[in-house]
């Protein structure tokens, strides 16, 4: 290895000029600081979880479970979901009563919503799943009122056997 | 000319220096992100379901989280991140509760001992509903006395598995409301919007 890891020697000018003609050869091996930081580069790729979970918050009404709260029945509408994971709105009537359900496909809930509030912008959702429906449809509806941008009033409330027939009748 | 290229070629060294820039830049990114999971936490694996809307200003808490997880198989097990108050609500530091809310079938854990796939390690503590309740009272009031702070409260985070029966969902709600947890956060995973490409 003649002379392998000496460059030639640079012009260097005043005092320094012997110092750096010794110095200028010397090499550091990285190879084993890379292995290291190899070896810690790797474990920290496998031990991290990038997908953070996200968190959706939710808040129940204010007051005990028993506690009766009135709302304006034109002012609700009815997000009502059946087992198999069908979307129907209706909107309620002063009266009581209520419009023909509607099928609304689950992503198109946040735009539909959009639509309804900008006519009424007071409205409060009620929401009543089925109990045998899967979770992931809940948290999709729930999802998409969410990214709705909308001043979000909503209520769960159970699914009735009147609802359970309307259902039915819309076509499950 | 070929005796000139023999010498010469021990001679190549590759500059590692751009690489292990890189390397570093890399290792410092993990080691900054890294969030390390205790073993313990991960007692009830569920599969959870995937979610566009992210809420800047609602991030999982360090420490005083409540998670509830939510199994195929309708159970509900709660946990606490604090092994202190376990131990004085479960009467042991490594015990979950376990709450199984559909009174016409029995929970599968207690028999087999798995949930799942996978066997439970950790003390199971079988409670029915006015328990599962006086357990969410206590392990926020026992929160409160430890530390002093009467508006101290858990962070109340549910981890549903996206198979589970909503009604399993519905009576967690029902006993939520009732030991006064009004406000409690779902968790998913993120899921990149395809409909707005």
């Amino acid at each position: 290895m003649a002379g392998g890891g000496f460059d030639a020697p640079e012009v260097a000018q005043g005092k320094g000029s012997k110092h750096k003609k010794k110095g200028a050869g010397v090499r550091i091996d990285m190879t084993p600081m890379v292995d290291v930081i190899m070896l810690l580069l790797t474990f920290f790729m496998l031990t991290t979880t990038l997908s953070a979970p996200q968190l959706m918050k939710v808040s129940l009404p204010k007051g005990d479970v028993k506690d009766k709260v009135k709302v304006d029945m034109g002012n609700v509408l009815y997000v009502r979901v059946s087992d198999k994971g069908n979307v129907y709105f209706a909107q309620g009537r002063s009266d009581g009563s209520e419009s023909e359900m509607k099928k609304v496909d689950i992503k198109n809930v946040s735009s539909e919503l959009e639509k309804i509030y900008a006519v009424n912008n007071n409205l409060l959702l009620l929401l009543k799943f089925d109990r045998k429906m899967k979770y992931n449809v809940m948290s999709d509806v729930f999802d998409e009122i969410s990214r709705a941008k909308i001043e979000r009033r909503y209520a769960f409330l159970k699914m009735e056997d009147a609802d359970l027939q309307k259902i039915m009748a819309a076509g499950g | 000319m070929k005796k000139v290229r023999d010498i010469r070629k021990p001679n190549i060294t590759i500059d590692m220096t751009p690489m292990v820039d890189v390397i570093m830049l890399l290792l410092t990114f993990f080691m900054l992100t890294a969030t390390f999971k205790a073993a313990e936490s991960e007692a009830v694996e569920v599969a959870l379901p995937q979610s566009i809307y992210s809420d800047p200003d609602n991030k999982m808490k360090e420490t005083d989280v409540m998670t509830l997880s939510l199994t195929k198989e309708g159970d509900i097990f709660v946990d606490v991140d604090n092994y202190k108050i376990r131990e004085k609500i479960f009467g042991d530091q490594f015990a979950l509760g376990l709450y199984h809310p559909d009174s016409t079938s029995q929970s599968t854990v207690m028999q087999t001992g798995k949930v799942g796939e996978k066997e439970i390690k950790r003390k199971v503590v079988v409670m029915n509903k006015a328990q599962f309740e006086k357990a969410l009272v206590d392990l926020k009031n026992s929160l409160r006395g430890m530390t002093g702070n009467k508006q101290a409260a858990f962070q109340v985070v549910v981890k549903g598995d996206k198979d589970v029966p909503y009604g399993v969902f519905e009576d967690l709600m029902t006993s939520l409301h009732e030991s006064d947890n009004k406000i409690f956060s779902l968790v998913t995973m993120i899921k990149s919007d395809s409909k707005k490409e």
